[in-house]
């Protein structure tokens, strides 16, 4: 119940209390003594030797944490994962950002970090496909590529010395348009073999970037390397010619139904942010089909009822899925 | 000057002086310098509508000379944007195509990479381009030189895992040219290629620059299909310079030609070369495998070696610079020395050595310049140096690699006339001689000494003939033993080696694959040229089934079914037979009655055969017992063996053929007693008795005599002849031999059962029946054939290394590397920045704490063992601090490799195990503590250029283990391998390369 803000009438809230505490007790037994907080004591054998890792401290012979999380061992070393906290980059990870600076041969991206992040010019793909050095001509229409409060996806590529770089490996990254942004928490983001889905039931893109930002939009399918050689050769020109042509793209319809099927997906979204469930296909799947089955509206998917509601499936969902194992 | 089969008249020893030049007697007819040219479509191609849409009027470069054919052909496909592979020999030049590549892409502001297989070879490229285009960057594991610039030679491994991690350039490089890129079918490194390959950025064009390979076509197609493009194939036999290639046969005085310079291979000249073969003598003869050492044997009693006459022979002649291969490091240095008497070079040009040489020297510490007084008196720098201003040289990967380095430089400057070197010299940049001679027509390639294949001779011939210098190149073969006309001739005018893929899966990979959003281990498998490759060979498979399918319908049998019928109940009989004659024949049973001149009858035919007879009674002839014996064998020495257990062997007298090979060992052969041959007294084992008759004859006291034996046989022939057609009366293993076993009982009641059914069978009494039942047994081989290729083809459609790709998988989700659901995890992206040592045992060894306790020194030294493969002979053991570590090591490696078994991978955990070799761990211990070179060279008995890569490559791996502790956030560990770079790299281990 900590932390959920939601206007519960009285059956709701024991209804949801009972659904917590189901849900407390399926969450693995293992694991259990493995929560801690600041300064417990984290049992080791000293005598094979233990690596201290993050959010751990030696305090008189003792590994002590340092945050509040749970006990990570892998092999000798011993870390804490600490439970909610701001999003920390790795190498590989899907992240969504917000265009805060144009700068030089850059972008600067606000990724939900504790400082932006770095986005070169030599990083992205140019928009006509083609393989080449970047020029001045190049840095000067940068803004025909993004601009500031754009919202782009991207690889999270490393440490470099003048801060977090990213990098766009492939066409699907990019510019993200007609859609919604949503911020989470990051911690409700799993690391996952994939991060983009295509939900091709609702015809929409779903984006679960690893910093807690989320993207619901239109489906836009990649475009074909090969086709978009064939359009124009390197010709600056023709740059200007074609970031016109997406603004105009970018004016085009959106049909009402898929705009209706980008809110539900959002919502749902919100939905797992508001009773602070972890957010995967998916579960955002189930919701979806939940709500529509009910025949709820896109704005009453946010009701308290609707939340238990869905609370109670996550609730049979986990436990059946523990009797399967 | 080259007469057909020349012997040259032994030149006199003294007198070195040149013969004037000679002139070249034929006017030959320069080869045909055509080429093919080929292009692969992908599937589904639609050529572009119009044509590429700029044409650039000024070519990006010109050339002072005119470009062959090939050149030109394949500068056209550049200028359309589109990839081509290049197939030509070592020598005709490619880089002409490479250079143009670079020239274009310059010209349009796009960036280039060019990679090579080797780092030494990235260093030349460099300093060749650079001096041509400026714009150039230099990044090996070494050296990184302007990273930013337009063009960047690269070794392939970068470039590999540049692709990886993600890096700019990647979406900047219009062309990549790849050198070398035969070097895909190696066995260790060949996936490197394949990886880059494939996953290269789509919108980049390729340049494959090959030795001359026959499947160069296939390879094409490959590149097409891979990245959706049209891949052009220009493939050329063409050598600018005519190749001639004589034979030295060892002892002999003379060359031989065998192929002339138009190709032609002359099978007489051949056969006279092996004929002045001089037979090593018996004395000479070393036991067993024993090293070959050709040319080594310093000649008998003052005559000279015949290297020695080699090179004599060649210097008056005129045919230097020469270039001397042999496969071994020693060996080269060995012939070398053989050359001290020799001086090929006059003042002024030792003058310019001693110039060249000293100022190269200059780059090194005072300390390092009197590197070492020991062992090999040729590595010693100062003693380099006389023999280097006689114009000779060693090249090998054990020298240090200054003085490879000057070396190369000099031999291109032609100051060294004379180069003795290993095969590593054949790879890389252009540096011909007039001759190649080949010191041994063997290698060793880690377990046997095998002929040099015809492609490895096509490589290191193609140093032989200087363009535009040379009339012809000469290539001369020293050839020691009798090799087959055909051997020679597959090694000297075969074709090409194929480019066949050496794919494997490494952990690296995977884990690589699976970090990144859009990888996936299987398609990079089914992207492979592996798989491709398999995919290609079903059509074949196909048509060699449906061809055995026919041959096996044309086999038409009357009554096959019946025939069939009475071929089961042959084979059941054969089987019930063997089962009863392993009873009869046990030693418990059958020994008490092998008493001398019990006669026996054996089979003849054990081996010799491969189609098993149908009938087993054509093979069988008589003998005499004469004695028994127990066959001793390692393990039953003990009396823990009972005797009925035990293995005998039976002497027995029969007639036998004796026939002696070449090499004089004898082989004896049992013939029927009737044919000619002489009587024997032979072992055989038991199982090689058919039966044992119940009668015994008379053996004389002494067989020693001819006579004697002959009169027994004679009585034997006379004894089957009295019982005739009845065959003499054997023993009854019940009655006689008192068998009561059940199994024998049951086994001999079938027999007689089967036995009338034969003759109640219909077929039996058929006058052709033995030719029926032969062909019916050729048509079930033919099926039985069938059933394996059907096999082969299922399990070349499935994907190839899926099994693997699951097991490897497997087994890095129970280490934790990743999660159920192919998450990686934190041990995984350590993993997955180490590629150039073990990544599993590597990765385990950190997070079990090792390299956290102990000193950086100590953590140097362990890591050596990762990075060592050189076995090294009754090499001292390490100290106990050391020792203990590099046990540590060896339990995690069990455990690893342990663990991989288990997970079906499969594996050979004690050779895993081994492969870790704790060789220099003292001598990197002591050059962390900051040694000289000179005293760590004293430490071990290595040479000192495998020392130097070996500390190098140990560097790269600690920038890997950097890069894995930053990428987890260890700082702490992070900074202690940070701080063991900077404590061995130094001095002459590091000394930047000449090139640069």
């Amino acid at each position: 119940m900590r932390g959920i803000q939601l206007p519960l009438s009285q059956t709701q809230k024991v209804r949801l209390q009972k659904t917590l505490e189901q849900l407390e007790s399926l969450s693995s037994k293992v694991n259990s003594d493995a929560s801690v907080i600041i300064a417990d004591s984290i049992p080791v054998n000293h005598e094979d030797g233990v690596l201290k890792g993050h959010g751990t401290a030696d305090l008189n012979g003792e590994v002590v944490a340092t945050v509040c999380g749970v006990v990570e061992r892998v092999n000798k070393l011993v870390y804490v994962r600490s439970l909610r906290s701001r999003y920390k980059p790795e190498v590989g990870d899907i992240v969504i950002g917000r265009v805060a600076e144009v700068a030089q041969k850059r972008w600067r991206l606000d990724i939900n970090f504790n400082q932006d992040a770095v986005l070169m010019l030599s990083s992205m793909n140019m928009p006509d496909g083609v393989q080449r050095r970047r020029t001045a001509l190049d840095e000067l229409n940068m803004r025909c590529i993004f601009e500031e409060n754009d919202v782009v996806c991207a690889e999270v590529r490393g440490f470099q010395h003048d801060g977090l770089h990213l990098q766009a490996r492939s066409r699907k990254y990019g510019k993200l348009y007609r859609g919604q942004l949503l911020t989470v928490p990051p911690y409700l983001v799993k690391r996952q073999k994939q991060h983009f889905h295509h939900l091709e039931e609702f015809g929409i893109d779903l984006i679960l970037g690893c910093n807690g930002f989320i993207w619901v939009g239109e489906h836009i399918e990649a475009k074909d390397d090969m086709v978009e050689d064939q359009v124009s050769q390197s010709d600056p020109q023709v740059l200007l010619h074609n970031s016109a042509s997406l603004e105009e793209q970018e004016r085009n319809y959106t049909i009402l139904e898929t705009r209706k099927y980008i809110c539900r997906a959002a919502n749902a979204v919100r939905v797992l942010s508001i009773l602070g469930f972890n957010i995967t296909l998916e579960i955002i799947k189930g919701i979806i089909d939940l709500s529509l089955s009910m025949n709820l509206d896109i704005h009453e998917m946010l009701g308290s009822e609707f939340c238990v509601l869905v609370a109670e499936k996550e609730a049979e969902r986990r436990s059946s899925n523990k009797k399967k194992r | 000057m080259q007469i057909e089969g020349i012997v040259t008249q032994q030149p006199t020893m003294g007198s070195l002086k040149r013969k004037s030049p000679e002139e070249p007697s034929t006017s030959s007819s320069r080869p045909l310098h055509d080429c093919v040219h080929h292009v692969s479509y992908p599937p589904g191609y639609t050529h572009p509508s119009s044509p590429p849409t700029q044409t650039h009027a000024e070519p990006a470069k010109k050339f002072p000379f005119t470009l062959d054919p090939f050149q030109s052909q394949a500068i056209t496909c550049l200028e359309n944007g589109e990839s081509v592979m290049v197939s030509a020999h070592t020598s005709a030049g490619k880089t002409v195509v490479a250079s143009y590549a670079i020239a274009m892409s310059l010209r349009d502001g796009q960036r280039v990479i060019y990679t090579s297989p080797i780092k030494a070879l990235s260093n030349q490229k460099y300093r060749e381009f650079k001096e041509e285009f400026s714009d150039v960057g230099l990044m090996t594991g070494d050296v990184t030189i302007d990273p930013n610039a337009s063009c960047l030679v690269m070794t392939t491994e970068i470039w590999r895992s540049m692709q990886y991690r993600g890096s700019e350039i990647t979406r900047e490089v219009a062309w990549i040219v790849f050198d070398e890129v035969h070097y895909m079918r190696d066995r260790e490194r060949g996936v490197v290629w394949e990886e880059s390959i494939v996953l290269s950025p789509k919108n980049s064009r390729f340049v494959f620059l090959s030795a001359t390979v026959p499947n160069a076509k296939e390879f094409a197609d490959w590149v097409a299909k891979v990245h959706k493009q049209p891949c052009h194939v220009v493939y050329t036999d063409y050598r600018p310079t005519p190749l001639q290639h004589y034979i030295f046969p060892s002892g002999g005085d003379g060359l031989y030609l065998v192929v002339d310079d138009k190709g032609k291979f002359r099978e007489d000249s051949f056969q006279k070369s092996l004929n002045a073969l001089v037979p090593t003598t018996e004395g000479d003869k070393r036991k067993g495998n024993g090293k070959r050492q050709k040319g080594l044997v310093l000649g008998r009693a003052g005559e000279e070696s015949d290297i020695f006459k080699m090179v004599k022979m060649i210097i008056q002649r005129q045919y230097d610079p020469v270039i001397l291969f042999s496969f071994s490091k020693r060996e080269c240095e060995l012939l070398a020395m053989q050359m001290a008497k020799m001086d090929l070079n006059g003042d002024n040009e030792k003058d310019n050595i001693e110039q060249i040489f000293n100022s190269a020297m200059d780059m090194l510490s005072d300390d390092d310049k009197k590197l070492p007084q020991a062992r090999y008196f040729l590595n010693l720098v100062s003693n380099m140096l006389p023999l280097l201003k006689r114009g000779i040289g060693v090249h090998h990967s054990g020298l240090l690699p200054i003085l490879k380095e000057v070396i190369e430089i000099l031999f291109q400057e032609g100051l060294i006339k004379c180069l003795f070197a290993t095969e590593t010299f054949s790879i890389g940049l252009n540096m011909p001689a007039k001759t190649v001679v080949f010191t041994n027509v063997q290698k060793f390639d880690g377990d046997k000494f095998r002929w040099i294949s015809s492609g490895e001779y096509i490589q290191m011939s193609g140093r032989a003939g200087r363009r535009g210098i040379d009339e012809r190149g000469i290539c001369i073969l020293m050839v020691d033993e009798k090799m087959e006309p055909s051997t020679a001739k597959n090694m000297v005018k075969g074709a090409a080696d194929s480019l066949n893929s050496a794919f494997h899966l490494s952990y690296n990979t995977i884990l690589n694959q699976m970090r990144c959003e859009d990888g996936d281990p299987e398609k990079l498998i089914r992207n492979s040229f592996f798989q491709f490759q398999a995919d290609r060979a079903i059509p074949d498979l196909e048509k060699q089934i449906k061809l055995l399918e026919k041959e096996r319908e044309s086999i038409v049998i009357e009554e096959e079914n019946s025939l069939k019928d009475y071929f089961n109940l042959l084979e059941q009989h054969r089987n019930l037979n063997k089962e009863v004659r392993d009873i009869v024949l046990s030693p418990r049973h059958c020994l008490p009655f092998l008493q001398p001149g019990r006669l026996v009858s054996l089979d003849f035919t054990s081996s010799d055969e491969d189609l098993t007879p149908v009938f087993i009674e054509d093979q069988l002839t008589w003998g005499l017992v004469i004695n028994f014996e127990r066959v001793k064998s390692a393990s039953d020495d003990d009396a823990s063996v009972k005797p009925e257990d035990a293995s005998y062997n039976v002497d027995v007298l029969t007639r036998c053929v004796v026939k002696k090979d070449k090499i004089g060992k004898k082989s004896i052969k049992i013939v029927p007693l009737k044919e000619a041959g002489e009587p024997l007294v032979v072992s055989v084992p038991i199982s090689q008795i058919n039966s044992i008759s119940s009668l015994r004859l008379f053996i004389p006291k002494d067989l020693l005599p001819l006579e004697a034996r002959e009169n027994t046989l004679k009585k034997v022939l006379e004894t089957l002849s009295r019982f005739g057609d009845k065959g003499l009366p054997l023993l009854d293993p019940e009655e006689d031999m008192k068998i009561q076993s059940s199994s024998y009982k049951k086994a001999s009641r079938r027999i007689e059962a089967l036995e009338s059914l034969f003759e109640k069978h219909e077929i039996a009494k058929s006058p052709l029946l033995k030719q029926k039942l032969k062909v019916l047994q050729r048509k079930h081989e033919l099926t039985a054939k069938i059933k394996s290729i059907k096999k082969t083809l299922r399990s070349s459609t499935v994907l190839a290394f899926k099994d693997e790709l699951k097991a490897r998988k497997r087994v890095l989700r129970r280490l934790g590397y990743v999660t159920s659901d192919n998450v990686v995890e934190l041990k995984g992206k350590v993993a997955c920045e180490i590629s150039s040592a073990d990544e599993l045992t590597l990765t385990e060894l950190m997070f079990n704490g090792v390299f956290k306790d102990i000193k950086v020194e100590e953590m140097v030294s362990l890591l050596s063992c990762f990075v060592w493969q050189e076995k090294i002979q009754d090499a001292a053991k390490p100290r106990e601090e050391l020792d203990l570590l590099f046990m540590q090591l060896q339990d995690t490696a069990r455990r690893v490799a342990q663990l991989q078994l288990e997970c079906k991978v499969e594996i050979d955990v004690e050779s895993f195990v081994k492969s870790f070799r704790p060789d220099i761990m003292e001598a990197v211990y002591s050059w962390a503590k900051g040694s000289k070179f000179y005293e760590i060279m004293e430490i071990t008995q290595v040479f000192e250029g495998s020392l130097i890569r070996a500390i190098r490559r140990l560097e790269e791996v600690l920038q890997q283990l950097i890069a894995a502790a930053n990428s987890i956030g260890e700082t702490q560990l992070e900074a202690k391998f940070e701080e063991a770079v900077s404590m061995i790299k130094r001095d002459i281990v590091f000394a930047a390369s000449l090139y640069l």
